[in-house]
């Protein structure tokens, strides 16, 4: 498995300010994503797993302050302008965003909105944008696709619209793509679907995926390696057979036991204790020990780093769990 | 076991769309959005039974005519066998506080400029639970119940998080001391470990307090877990409907086994194992004739064309509505 990563995030902190305060939303964040790799990063709502995305494109530092590094096939974005930023935002990484229904301009056809994208990206002339942007809804599966390029967004149900979010994010074969909770407004049937579509164009086309999601089932079927995030910071990170099967992080242990799965029904399910912290009263210690029972007062003190314990694992714990067994066991 | 507090039968609902020009040009009657096509099942005292289906379905609108915000086009839904549509019965507050509804959204269901203890103690006011001079005693009784600090009475909804205003949904549920409990989609909006906490008190307060709970969800691994029975719907009809761990374990329509297996596994090395369903819910516009399930379904014939299949009883199973499920069922 050992591949060139396209993709190396190093020391990426995310700061917003409001009133006064300063909020922490991203600390420390190093990951890398490899050619065909599908990383995922997983948490609760308010872990940073958005941010994250929105800090690599460049679309927080316009709200927030960002330091750190993302070099995207050794060029650092960071430093990039706005101007400078264009030509890779759309065509080299590609964003898929969460809801569907907001996302597409409600007053362009849906055949306006792709060909607008290859415009700006591609040098196909006039008929060829037409004619990719017509092989494009048939790669996601939008049938008679060629009569549904006149039509607005309005006139195509939920799942039909994520999967003209993604013909408009793949129009230009983007090496990237960063999916932020693809298919959480989605049925499972759909679901699946999208999964399967978003798989199959990565395989094919050697594209690098970040899907952002909290369905820990969508990880197990869909990434090759995971990263799992609280308050802000990778807590854990490695192939998704190890983590899953067996967590080392009590966090994401407890992630593991909320779900419903192979456990006697209606009994009490298991759920962490507390909730998370606010990002502007965060703990000087590890932020998840107010909640964890493993915690000493080591823990309390001094944030753990985000450490190598294995070949390709990464944790950030004192006293890490081993041969936990996950649910998957 | 085995009373029926509520008993549906054969409940449609249509809602008309309102007339085009074209269609009153061209002479056609209005479209109409046929939700629920047929529906009859019943609830027993205790226990809880889950809703499953895709968006569109009409799962929520099953919910909202039980409690009755919505009157069924043709059907009756009867609780203790008194007709709850009867006009004699329908401006009757009984029925709506031993029927007690949880919406999905924690956000929009609370009112935002009244206190937590102000909810609580309307509810107790309008139903005349209890005398003036009680009501805060039991304000802070219902907090207790669903574990919210005494303080919260003092508080305004946004001050709370998605998982504490469930819970304040529930115990204003709880105030009226209902009998049935719909919980549509009550932690769908939620994360996880949130979600956990919830389902665990709805759980224990069912067991304590001997709420019948209808349970409407999308995510079929917590409908699973909390549901005695379940009943999967498919464009407004039931197509199975039975005990829960023996439909989840080994479900008998061919659309239940898609959608069970259409929810992604836990285990890594369950890829492609799947039974894939192709194309989406047909319009609730343009129910199919027949089977409605039979575009998508890989053992239609001409018969489920024409001939829509009927809920019948199968031997160690519920009831399946298919025309082929013996056959199905023998070759799987």
């Amino acid at each position: 498995m050992e591949q060139t990563p396209i993709l190396e995030v190093e020391g990426l902190c995310t700061t917003f300010g409001r009133g006064g305060q300063t909020l922490p939303a991203l600390r420390d964040v190093s990951f890398t994503v490899g050619e065909g790799e599908v990383l995922g990063l997983v948490g609760e709502s308010g872990s940073g797993k958005s941010v994250t995305l929105r800090s690599v494109l460049g679309l927080a530092r316009r709200y927030g302050e960002v330091t750190g590094s993302v070099r995207w096939q050794g060029q650092e974005l960071t430093t990039k302008s706005e101007r400078d930023l264009r030509p890779i935002r759309g065509r080299d990484i590609a964003m898929i965003f969460q809801e569907p229904m907001t996302s597409l301009n409600p007053l362009l056809t849906v055949g306006q909105q792709l060909v607008e994208t290859l415009q700006a990206h591609t040098d196909l002339p006039r008929k060829a944008r037409r004619d990719r942007a017509i092989e494009m809804l048939d790669l996601v599966g939008i049938p008679a696709a060629a009569s549904r390029l006149t039509d607005y967004p309005h006139q195509f149900s939920g799942g039909m619209r994520q999967r003209v979010m993604i013909a408009i994010a793949l129009a230009a074969s983007p090496k990237l793509l960063l999916a932020d909770e693809p298919t959480t407004a989605l049925d499972v049937t759909i679901q699946a679907q999208i999964l399967d579509l978003i798989l199959r164009l990565s395989s094919d086309m050697k594209m690098g995926v970040i899907m952002v999601t909290h369905d820990l089932g969508v990880v197990a079927q869909t990434c090759d390696r995971v990263a799992v995030m609280y308050a802000g910071r990778i807590v854990e990170q490695g192939p998704v057979r190890q983590v899953l099967r067996d967590p080392h992080h009590a966090y994401t242990v407890g992630l593991m036991q909320s779900v419903p799965e192979g456990v006697a029904p209606r009994t009490q399910l298991y759920s962490i204790p507390g909730t998370p912290p606010s990002l502007a009263h965060l703990p000087p210690g590890c932020a998840f020990a107010p909640r964890c029972a493993a915690s000493t007062e080591a823990c309390l003190a001094t944030r753990p780093a985000l450490l190598r314990v294995s070949e390709d694992r990464q944790l950030a714990c004192f006293n890490p769990k081993t041969q936990t067994k996950g649910c998957a066991a | 076991m085995s009373e029926a507090v509520l008993e549906i039968n054969d409940l449609s609902l249509a809602f008309p769309i309102s007339r085009s020009l074209a269609d009153w040009v061209a002479g056609r009657p209005g479209k109409v959005v046929r939700a629920l096509n047929g529906v009859s099942l019943q609830l027993q005292k205790g226990e809880t039974l889950g809703v499953v289906g895709e968006s569109g379905c009409g799962k929520s609108t099953l919910a909202r005519c039980i409690v009755r915000l919505y009157e069924p086009t043709s059907g009756s839904v009867r609780h203790h066998g008194q007709d709850i549509f009867d006009a004699s019965v329908r401006g009757d507050r009984a029925y709506n506080r031993r029927v007690q509804m949880m919406f999905q959204d924690p956000f929009s269901s609370l009112n935002p400029r009244m206190t937590t203890g102000q909810i609580l103690s309307e509810a107790l006011r309008v139903h005349e639970m209890r005398s003036e001079d009680q009501i805060p005693g039991r304000v802070a009784e219902l907090l207790d119940l669903v574990r919210l600090p005494q303080d919260a009475a003092e508080k305004l909804p946004h001050e709370f998080s998605g998982g504490q205003r469930q819970r304040i949904a529930i115990a204003r549920a709880l105030a009226v001391e209902p009998e049935i409990l719909i919980a549509d989609e009550l932690v769908s909006a939620l994360d996880v470990s949130v979600q956990a906490q919830v389902v665990n008190l709805l759980l224990e307060l069912q067991e304590r307090l001997g709420l019948t709970v209808l349970f409407v969800a999308h995510d079929l691994r917590l409908v699973r877990h909390v549901s005695n029975r379940v009943a999967v719907i498919y464009l407004g009809r039931i197509v199975e409907i039975g005990d829960s761990e023996t439909l989840f374990s080994s479900p008998s329509h061919p659309y239940s086994q898609a959608l069970l297996s259409a929810a992604p596994s836990m285990d890594p090395d369950d890829k492609g194992q799947k039974v894939k369903l192709e194309g989406e819910l047909p319009s609730p516009l343009n129910v199919p004739t027949g089977c409605a399930f039979h575009q998508r379904c890989r053992f239609a014939d001409t018969r489920c064309h024409s001939e829509s299949p009927t809920l019948r009883p199968l031997e160690g199973r519920g009831e399946v509505a298919c025309h082929h499920v013996e056959k199905i069922l023998h070759n799987a």
